[in-house]
């Protein structure tokens, strides 16, 4: 099973050969992101224009943007998501550490009343 | 731990390094990106049929490749600093590990309750058994409890050396008279594995770090066992 994963991994795409699209979170979704915003930016200035080069360039500027537009969408996405996993880590371990303990807070205070 | 032909980083063991592979890929991708511009820049320039001799004065693409890679350099930086400063964070360490270089191994010292010393060599090639690693497997590891901060005392006995763990995203010189300090906490149990990073002499390649990572309970247990074999 390891020896699968291990595989797969060593198999991971590299574009332009440095950056690995499968393994890095978001890039996957960013560049299909950026070729599909791309394709509609390109395709719809020749069809208003019908120049062939300005589309292209048109073509470029929308990957560009929307690759970066996606990539940090997503990423921003995933750092709050990593906040609260720790968050929620860090509250289950403490109360591993305290229950039982006074220092539960989840301890409801017993009312003091005559014995 | 690290696989032939290995081009990318290692997974992340320490919170630490785990947001340092999240700035290696923010950066990674912003590079991709000005590469990709670049060479289609390129392709463009080369293959249109405009030409003017006599073009001078542009200063409105001056003033955009002026400032544009300033606002990416900014991009770049804010997030930079950020886990610089991180990194140097003082976090309370558990437990203080003295770290020497030797020509051409390492010792570690365990004093912060008793004197508990080893050194630590690499295992031949031709005494390896099935399971060990060639070139990384050590006779003894530097144990650490799991999910601890664990402050790293680093110096050399003779020459310059380096301890570098890459998954715990650890690296520090060893300088003869010097002691260099580092912090980490490593976040899940395993054995993970470095090498000497600094040129040391003929046997630079053959001196590694083993650390290994256990939850506290056996962590005891084991200094128990070393101080009595020792």
């Amino acid at each position: 099973m390891a020896g699968e994963e291990e595989e797969r991994k060593k198999k991971g795409f590299k574009l332009l050969g440095i950056l690995d699209v499968q393994n890095t979170p978001c890039a996957r979704e960013a560049l299909l992101h950026g070729a599909g915003g791309s394709a509609v930016a390109g395709l719809l200035h020749f069809l208003v224009t019908s120049r062939v080069k300005r589309s292209f360039d048109v073509g470029f500027a929308g990957f560009m943007l929307t690759t970066l537009g996606s990539w940090f969408y997503c990423r921003l996405k995933n750092a709050k998501l990593r906040v609260q996993q720790r968050m929620v880590q860090e509250g289950i371990k403490n109360k591993i550490l305290y229950e039982g303990t006074p220092l539960d807070p989840t301890n409801k205070p017993r009312p003091s009343g005559p014995s | 731990m690290a696989y032939p032909l290995q081009l990318g980083l290692q997974d992340a063991t320490s919170p630490v390094m785990e947001e340092l592979i999240q700035f290696h890929d923010h950066t990674l991708m912003i590079a991709l990106l000005v590469s990709t511009m670049v060479f289609y820049t390129i392709l463009t320039s080369v293959t249109t049929k405009l030409t003017n001799k006599n073009m001078l004065d542009s200063q409105g693409i001056e003033t955009i490749w002026t400032i544009a890679p300033a606002l990416i350099l900014i991009l770049i930086a804010m997030p930079s600093l950020r886990v610089l400063y991180m990194m140097d964070e003082v976090n309370n360490p558990h437990l203080t590990v003295k770290t020497i270089g030797h020509q051409w191994y390492w010792s570690y010292e365990y004093t912060d309750y008793k004197n508990l010393e080893f050194d630590s060599y690499m295992i031949p090639t031709q005494d390896l058994i099935p399971r060990q690693f060639r070139l990384f497997d050590t006779d003894h590891r530097m144990v650490v409890p799991t999910d601890s901060p664990v402050r790293m005392l680093i110096t050399a006995d003779d020459v310059i050396h380096s301890t570098a763990v890459p998954t715990l995203g650890v690296k520090m010189d060893a300088i003869p008279g010097r002691l260099n300090q580092t912090t980490f906490v490593v976040s899940h149990p395993g054995v993970f594995y470095g090498q000497c990073s600094e040129i040391c002499g003929a046997n630079h390649s053959f001196m590694p770090i083993t650390v290994e990572a256990i939850p506290l309970i056996h962590f005891e247990d084991w200094s128990t066992s070393m101080l009595a074999k020792i």
